[in-house]
């Protein structure tokens, strides 16, 4: 095993895995750009490198410098999270070129499959079936705006680098098209450094559903089963849960064959992730491989019992696989909710800021994945999650008043969060009932405000408030030396 | 003591009166509560109305503070400390139809010339925050009469990054 590993990345997954690290004894690198500076990953690393500018190209993007901080500091091999240089064969291949391990499938496995185009190829050759759409990037709007014609609108704009529903965009008329090429291919230009994009017919109401794989380097392959994470906004996944309300018995060992299929295919090494839509019908479509560890890991961790960064490490040493397929059993229930700096009344729009004050919940079952803390200013340079809240129960209805019981419990002030919204979408009847297609969101939740039923309680808190924090100015300014006053003697006359 | 809240345009005065240390009788307009409290820290109060326990977590400036309870927050206002935080909020509701990014952004693509006219709901100007983009569009059919950013640049809240010349609704005929 290792004895000292670069963590090229920030927040909350840069945490998770340091924690991992700490428990099998591997030395933790951190690297950070200024405005990162009191960033968790810091603070707990055994040794951080400063990169620079917080612009992500001068830092966590910028290859030679991560480089040069793991050969400095000694690690052996560079773990990139997720996001950022994750799924990045270049620096992969920089990795392996400069004698250094990159936790992670080989760089030619990476480019192949990270360009959605030739992974779309190379699972039509290997029968594996995918949606309608087109098999080569293409940047000229005009000719994308031909193919969308040709295809039929609504179509899907996909960045062929993309991932995490950057540079994706939903176009439902020809006059929307050339605009939606700009700003889709500018967002992915951006976000991964190539601005290449493509087009896929949309799907009016899949579900998604991933399967969760580990390979090592002797053709060894299985599934850690399933996750379904089909409640988006902005097509970013916010609820994901395993198993999936609609998984049969018959359907997981099918779709679970066909990952499987699909990592052989590429000759997939280390963990990855084979998604893919469900359509109503039963029949599902390969959607793309993610060649890194997900955001929603957690959720397979829980109810298999299995550490991913750990096998993730292994393998990366050269360990040869564990597990053996039918080992592999989930038990009970988990659902994991991203939390992340954003306001759920003004669309969601991004909300940086100074954490005034934060508690995180806690009970049997709850696991917070937290990449913040009280007095912590979110910066508006990143991508905005604070953290991943999973709750694990016997089952799913369980598991679901465990995660709302959470939420309710859970405080961060200062800045918006959506943990009213995602309450209220834990208690929909339509959650509940397991109708949950990527549409969920704009379907049931469109103009979605608060029930704001505890307002005459939040005005007696502000009285309160307001009569503790004049008691404090009295006693500070030294009003009552020697016996420290209480409110109404203490009060000016100021009220009437 | 009487606290004046501002909902909307009305406001609403709750009575409050010390009982005995941390204990308050609170009249809201409707009905009387039996209020106990206890200041855990600065953000946190748990306090208990008419026998049910509930914690509350303060934070922002004096006068318009954020409350958190069960997970929702509330914006409380008060009439009487928070007119001058109001009046620059009014200031800016006055002016709805000013281009201006909602938080700390970067400016990518600037989608318009000057003297181009627009109708409502042309896209101006697209920002990224955090890696999203978003699309800033005229609030109402008018003229680009001055561009005041260029791209890559960070813009604020309040900054008016484009401005619009409102086509006037009775122009005279020329």
């Amino acid at each position: 095993m290792f004895q000292k590993i670069l963590i090229a990345n920030r927040g909350e997954i840069a945490r998770r895995i340091m924690n991992t690290c700490r428990e099998m004894g591997v030395a933790t690198v951190a690297v950070y750009s200024d405005v990162d500076c009191r960033a968790i990953h810091v603070l707990e690393a055994d040794q951080a490198v400063a990169l620079g500018d917080a612009e992500p190209a001068a830092s966590y993007l910028n290859i030679d410098k991560i480089i040069t901080a793991a050969k400095e500091s000694g690690a052996e091999a560079i773990h990139p999270g997720y996001g950022f240089l994750a799924e990045n064969a270049d620096f992969a291949e920089r990795c392996e070129q400069n004698g250094l391990i990159f936790i992670g499938p080989p760089s030619p496995v990476i480019r192949e499959l990270g360009d959605k185009t030739v992974a779309r190829q190379t699972m039509i050759k290997n029968g594996v079936p995918v949606i309608p759409g087109m098999t080569s990037p293409e940047s000229d709007p005009e000719t994308i705006a031909r193919e969308a014609d040709r295809l039929g609108y609504p179509v899907l704009i996909k960045a062929a680098a993309g991932g995490g529903g950057k540079g994706m965009r939903v176009v439902q008329t020809h006059a929307e098209i050339r605009e939606a090429c700009l700003s889709a291919a500018s967002e992915a230009a951006s976000a991964f450094g190539n601005g290449s994009i493509y087009l896929e017919k949309y799907l009016a109401r899949p579900r998604h559903i991933e399967f969760q794989i580990l390979a090592d380097r002797y053709g060894n392959v299985v599934h850690l089963l399933e996750r379904e994470c089909s409640i988006q906004r902005r097509h970013q996944k916010i609820i994901e849960e395993t198993p999936s309300p609609v998984m049969t018995p018959e359907l997981r060992e099918r779709m679970g064959k066909a990952a499987v299929a699909a990592a052989r295919a590429s000759g997939y090494v280390n963990a990855g992730t084979v998604e893919f839509l469900l359509d109503a019908d039963g029949s599902f479509y390969f959607l793309e491989v993610n060649t890194r560890l997900q955001v929603e890991h957690p959720i397979t961790e829980m109810v298999t019992g299995i550490d991913i960064v750990r096998h993730q490490l292994a393998i990366a040493a050269g360990d040869p696989l564990t597990l053996v397929q039918e080992q592999i059993q989930g038990r009970g229930h988990a659902i994991e909710c991203r939390i992340y700096a954003e306001d759920p009344e003004q669309g969601f729009y991004p909300s940086p800021g100074k954490i005034t004050y934060m508690k995180e919940p806690s009970g049997p079952g709850i696991r917070n994945d937290c990449g913040v803390y009280s007095g912590f200013q979110v910066p508006m340079e990143y991508d905005p999650i604070l953290s991943k809240l999973i709750a694990h129960a016997e089952n799913r209805d369980a598991a679901i008043q465990r995660m709302i019981a959470a939420l309710s419990s859970y405080v961060i002030a200062g800045i918006r969060t959506a943990i009213p919204f995602l309450i209220d979408v834990l208690r929909s009847e339509a959650f509940v009932a397991g109708e949950t297609f990527t549409d969920f969101v704009s379907s049931h939740f469109a103009d979605w405000k608060p029930e704001r039923k505890d307002v005459d309680i939040a005005r007696i808190a502000y009285i309160i408030d307001d009569l503790a924090s004049q008691r404090r100015t009295k006693n500070f300014s030294g009003a009552g030396v020697g016996v420290p006053m209480s409110p109404w003697q203490s009060l000016g006359n100021w009220r009437r | 003591m009487n606290y004046r809240f501002k909902t909307g345009e009305e406001t609403l005065t709750f009575n409050a009166d010390p009982i005995k240390e941390n204990q308050l009788k609170v009249f809201t307009g409707k009905k009387t509560l039996d209020v106990r409290y206890t200041v855990i820290n600065d953000h946190h109060v748990h306090c208990v109305v008419d026998g049910v326990g509930i914690n509350a977590f303060i934070s922002g400036e004096k006068g318009e503070r954020t409350i958190l309870i069960r997970g929702v927050s509330y914006v409380v206002s008060d009439a009487d400390l928070s007119a001058q935080t109001r009046k620059g909020a009014r200031d800016l509701t006055k002016l709805p139809q000013v281009i201006t990014p909602p938080m700390p952004s970067v400016v990518v693509r600037i989608m318009v010339a000057e003297g181009d006219s627009l109708q409502r709901g042309d896209g101006v100007i697209v920002l990224t925050a955090m890696k999203m983009e978003t699309t800033l569009t005229a609030p109402f059919p008018g003229r680009v009469a001055g561009i005041n950013v260029s791209v890559g640049e960070k813009v604020m809240p309040g900054k008016i990054l484009v401005d619009i010349e409102k086509e006037a609704e009775d122009a005279p005929a020329k």
